[in-house]
């Protein structure tokens, strides 16, 4: 039997044994959004061996002419089955990963050009055609650049890789400051930041960050352990955050061949101002943001610090003194100031140990 | 009448963004978080429980305290949780975020300690429409929509994600 075959008979199974429901009448229910010729992919977690009774199934139907229902999935039930689906032109889904390719070509850094924590449906996007079960209608193929998995895979290493850079660094910027929480939170994130790409790297489909530990227990028992001494963060009463917040970027370093230390990170790193504006009213310093309707009151050192940033004009982190970067990193917490990389981290920068990049 | 003791566009922003997280975000979590505990997937839980005790956290710093604006997704978490600091419901969001412990403590546990957390949440934020049914679909669809006016006639940006915006 062919894996395309397999994997579409073990969709098919589950979503009997959850829901009594089987894929020819998911193709039925979304009939009305196909043409004759259009395909059909299914994907998410119950696609790749994950899932369970509650999950919904992601199809998406790709239509060669005609117009596309937007990015807001459309809800269908059949049963208890939730069905979201979404209707795109093979344009819009070429044009994404052309972006992708051209961006993975390129120093720059991604700065949440295909999602963030709480928006990944570009990431989720690319991963349903690449990764997905093939339903119905043509084989889908690239028509602008290469293998869609290829693409695919690189795009997760990398965005994954940068957001680890970034946790890792806010991480130890936290440590310094004092701040207990925002520094052990960071380092847990920069942990599944190194483990989603080292996961990607070894050509394992992507369905969003909820199923990191999953994957790592079925895939890698070595690297499950490792994810396991950071998934819970230490209690703040003694200095064990410190050294937890250690132990995470070791772990980072392991896993991608980077060096994370402040000192390195600092070169490439700067925070840039939305709007704020320094007022003296009276005796008080105050730091005025018009968008954000907000003002917000600086203790004297903080105001000291204010003028040092504004006195340099550049918020690259390395030029900073340590009451300068402090602020900065209070600011940012706030959403004040936008931490930016000067450039990315192309896959050739990395070791994940794999093909990525090829 | 009963005067809203806040500037419009901040109430606009505060509430449209809390009811957004617990209309469709902390929806969806509990979903997984169902399926998770059903199927004895531990890590899934873990992780879920983590993310309803954050959106939790932030939704009290948004109706409480007015905070605006949110930062970036990495500093969510302790940004929510200084603001919240000394309110009944910071120790409950905290032990969650923190990451429980899935080999002590059973899934059921961990789901009902997470529906606890949402009860007393909606109380202060609100109830929405689960859009997850076929019951709440149009009704949360709607009640976004509300929310999407208010926000464009004080000029403040909705909390719909951006990208349902795109085109397809």
């Amino acid at each position: 039997m062919r894996v395309a075959d397999s994997r579409r008979e073990g969709l098919d199974r589950r979503i009997r044994d959850y829901h009594g429901v089987a894929l020819d009448e998911v193709l039925e229910l979304i009939d009305y959004l196909r043409d004759p010729g259009d395909s059909v992919i299914a994907g998410g977690s119950l696609t790749l061996g994950l899932g369970n009774q509650r999950s919904d199934l992601d199809v998406v139907v790709v239509v060669r002419g005609g117009e596309g229902s937007g990015r807001m999935p459309l809800e269908h039930w059949q049963g208890s089955l939730r069905v979201d689906a979404w209707k795109l032109r093979q344009a819009t889904i070429d044009d994404i990963f052309e972006r992708a390719e051209r961006r993975l070509n390129d120093e720059a850094a991604f700065d949440g050009a295909f999602g963030n924590v709480h928006e990944q449906a570009d990431l989720k996007l690319l991963h349903r055609v690449a990764f997905g079960v093939h339903l119905d209608g043509a084989q889908l193929r690239p028509t602008r650049t290469r293998d869609y998995r290829e693409i695919a895979r690189d795009l997760i290493a990398r965005e994954y890789a940068e957001r680890m850079r970034t946790a890792a660094l806010l991480g130890q910027l936290a440590v310094r400051s004092g701040q207990s929480i925002a520094a052990a939170t960071n380092a847990r994130l920069a942990v599944e930041g190194a483990l989603h790409a080292v996961l990607a790297a070894r050509g394992v489909g992507f369905t969003g960050d909820k199923w990191l530990e999953q994957r790592l227990a079925e895939v890698d028992p070595e690297l499950h352990k490792s994810y396991r001494r950071s998934a819970i963060l230490p209690r703040q009463r003694d200095g064990a955050w410190k050294r937890f917040v250690g132990r995470a970027i070791e772990t980072c370093e392991e896993s991608t061949g980077l060096d994370l230390s402040l000192a390195s990170l600092g070169r490439f790193a700067s925070f840039g101002n939305t709007d704020l504006q320094a007022m003296r009213i009276g005796k008080e310093d105050l730091l005025l943001s018009v968008s954000q309707g907000g003002l917000w009151r600086l203790e004297p050192d903080e105001a000291k610090a204010w003028r040092g940033l504004e006195e340099k004009g550049s918020r690259v982190l390395d030029v900073l003194a340590e009451d300068e970067s402090r602020l900065c990193l209070a600011l940012h917490q706030q959403g004040l100031l936008k931490l930016s990389w000067e450039r990315g981290l192309p896959l050739h920068e990395l070791s994940l140990g794999e093909v990525v990049g090829a | 009448m009963k005067a809203i003791e806040l500037d419009a566009r901040r109430y606009a922003w505060c509430h449209g963004n809390a009811r957004w997280l617990m209309g469709l975000e902390c929806a969806q979590w509990m979903e997984d978080l169902q399926g998770a505990a059903a199927a004895n997937q531990r890590g899934l839980v873990r992780y879920v429980s983590r993310a309803i005790g954050e959106e939790c956290a932030v939704m009290l710093a948004l109706i409480v305290h007015h905070a605006k604006p949110i930062p970036s997704p990495q500093m969510r978490a302790a940004w929510a949780l200084e603001r919240i600091a000394g309110h009944d419901l910071h120790d409950p969001c905290w032990e969650l975020i923190r990451g429980v412990d899935v080999d002590a403590e059973p899934p059921w546990k961990t789901v009902a300690r997470c529906e606890a957390l949402l009860d007393a949440v909606r109380e202060i934020v609100g109830d929405a429409p689960n859009p997850l049914t076929p019951e709440g679909y149009h009704p949360a669809l709607a009640l976004a929509r509300d929310w999407l006016k208010l926000a464009d006639a004080v000029e403040e940006e909705g909390p719909l994600p951006s990208e349902w915006t795109k085109g397809g």
